[in-house]
């Protein structure tokens, strides 16, 4: 019974903080901004570098880096914004695990949103017919997913380590070049329109990686606190 | 583990021998006649066991992160650092000798090879780890944080490295489709010889991370003095 | 159906071993005995280094005793 009401009062601390998060992030919109400036901006200097349209392995492959790197910028300030005593309020009234689970979905959310503002950017510069729309977006909700995930727990651990925000990038990337390696596969396959038998490994191996990072994270998370 | 271990003579002592029976095996030893490869399949025994060594020392980081995480004793993180930088010394060895032997065999030192990319990424994982360390000055707190990373990276690397392979073509024999160069899966002769090759690199790779964690032990003793 | 497979797997062994025989290795260097030379170089060189692991072995043994005392 006590297991329960622990359950159902992680739970509510769980939404709180998503609530938080969100209405943070609309509070202060300038983050939100300056993030849509800077993949836009991203996209366009593809454009004006490429200025012809691009066959679908380089179109996919550009589309992901630059998701990659709107991912960094926008994760990694996700523990950085806050103020030192929302922070410590943070860690001692609330469950750390509970913590990086609401983190991770509220990036996992901005992401995807940043996800498909950016596909319907690219889709205006770089014209490319992609033959499934429907295994397209679900990759990109799935990459979105595992790009958050990771950089999440990297921008954590980067918070303890006097918040260099270079080092985001430095310890995230080299750690997402499976998740990236898969998702490029999967969403090459949806741009062919292959048929979903074929494409059924990769969306299982991306579920498989995506469970891996949130369990790991829930499990290594807490550790990070013990100050 | 702690110092009996360290200390004793007989593992050591196998380690050497069986570097001994590597180069003499490796050498001389019945080796199956296929094309392309012909001789230099034994090299199998020099390259491939690099990249052993260096994944056993990579578990031992891993196995060390996680007991100082429940711990929190500082010798646990000493030798989780140690085994990190002597499995990059056997990961750098493996990465050289295998960009000899694929320029021979593959016409290119660097080829795309999903256990290729894999290895290199490995090494990029376990040099962010380096600079995660040295960006923390507080010893405790370092040790828990590169422990975190340590941990999560070990995972990633595990399916770059052993899950993805088996799902796209590799040059590599046992993966995807090529079977032409599996045949040395079979040969038991060469079997007999690659497995002890595998524990005498790992042994010498063991060996080297005990040394430099005793070391550094002096060194914390120095400091306390 | 068994003699079928019997005479398969004959001709298979038999055009492995002929393709086997086409294989290029160094034979003369191993019948000429020059091999031995390179053994000989590649242990020279594995005792040099083992001679060196137990000296720091030693080396680092003995500088514990003496923190010790």
């Amino acid at each position: 019974m006590s297991n329960f009401a622990g359950m159902t009062t992680a739970l509510h601390q769980y939404f709180k903080l998503v609530r938080h998060e969100v209405r943070l992030e609309f509070k202060n919109y300038h983050a939100l901004t300056s993030l849509l400036v800077y993949s836009l901006a991203t996209i366009f200097i593809a454009y004006i570098s490429y200025r012809q349209s691009l066959d679908p392995i380089t179109w996919n492959a550009l589309f992901w880096i630059i998701m990659l790197f709107a991912a960094t910028n926008a994760i990694a300030r996700s523990f950085i914004q806050e103020s030192r005593g929302l922070q410590l309020f943070h860690y001692t009234f609330l469950n750390p695990a509970v913590v990086i689970l609401a983190k991770t979905t509220y990036n996992i959310l901005l992401l995807s949103v940043l996800g498909f503002i950016n596909l319907s950017a690219f889709s205006l510069f770089f014209s490319l017919s992609i033959h499934d729309w429907g295994q397209f977006s679900l990759g990109l909700l799935l990459g979105s997913f595992g790009l958050s995930a990771v950089l999440t727990l990297v921008s954590g651990i980067v918070s303890k380590a006097h918040n260099q925000a270079a080092l985001v990038a430095i310890l995230g990337f080299p750690l997402l070049f499976p998740l990236l390696i898969t998702i490029i596969k999967f969403s090459g396959n949806a741009i062919q329109g292959v048929e979903w038998a074929i494409n059924q490994p990769n969306f299982y191996l991306l579920i498989a990686l995506n469970s891996i990072i949130v369990v790991l994270s829930f499990l290594l998370f807490p550790y990070l606190w013990r100050d | 583990m702690k110092s009996n271990m360290a200390r004793s003579w007989w593992w050591k002592i196998t380690a050497l021998a069986l570097l001994f029976f590597t180069y003499y095996e490796g050498f001389l030893g019945e080796i199956p006649r296929m094309p392309i490869l012909n001789e230099t399949i034994r090299n199998l025994y020099f390259h491939v066991t690099m990249w052993m060594a260096m994944l056993v020392l990579m578990i031992c980081n891993a196995f060390y992160g996680i007991l100082y995480l429940n711990k929190s004793d500082l010798y646990f993180d000493l030798v989780a650092d140690e085994s990190a930088r002597i499995a990059m010394v056997f990961g750098i060895a493996g990465l050289l000798t295998g960009m000899v032997w694929a320029n021979y065999t593959w016409g290119a030192p660097w080829v795309n090879d999903p256990q290729l990319n894999g290895t290199a990424a490995s090494l990029l994982i376990y040099a962010a780890y380096f600079i995660l360390r040295n960006a923390i000055p507080d010893d405790s707190k370092r040790a828990r944080l590169s422990a975190v990373y340590g941990i999560f990276a070990f995972v990633m690397m595990i399916v770059f490295i052993m899950v993805l392979p088996k799902m796209t073509d590799s040059l590599h024999p046992g993966k995807g489709g090529n079977p032409g160069f599996n045949k040395y899966d079979l040969d038991a002769n060469m079997r007999m010889v690659f497995y002890p090759a595998v524990i005498a690199w790992t042994l010498l790779g063991v060996w080297m991370m005990s040394l430099r964690v005793r070391i550094r032990k002096i060194e914390w003793k120095n400091e306390d003095q | 159906m068994k003699k079928n497979l019997t005479l398969l797997s004959i001709v298979m062994i038999s055009r492995s071993t002929a393709f086997a025989q086409e294989v290029e290795m160094a034979d003369t260097m191993r019948s000429e005995g020059k091999i031995y030379v390179v053994v000989a170089v590649a242990f020279l060189s594995l005792a040099i280094l083992s001679f060196y692991m137990i000296r720091i072995e030693r080396k680092v043994t003995k500088l514990e005793k003496e923190m010790k005392k």
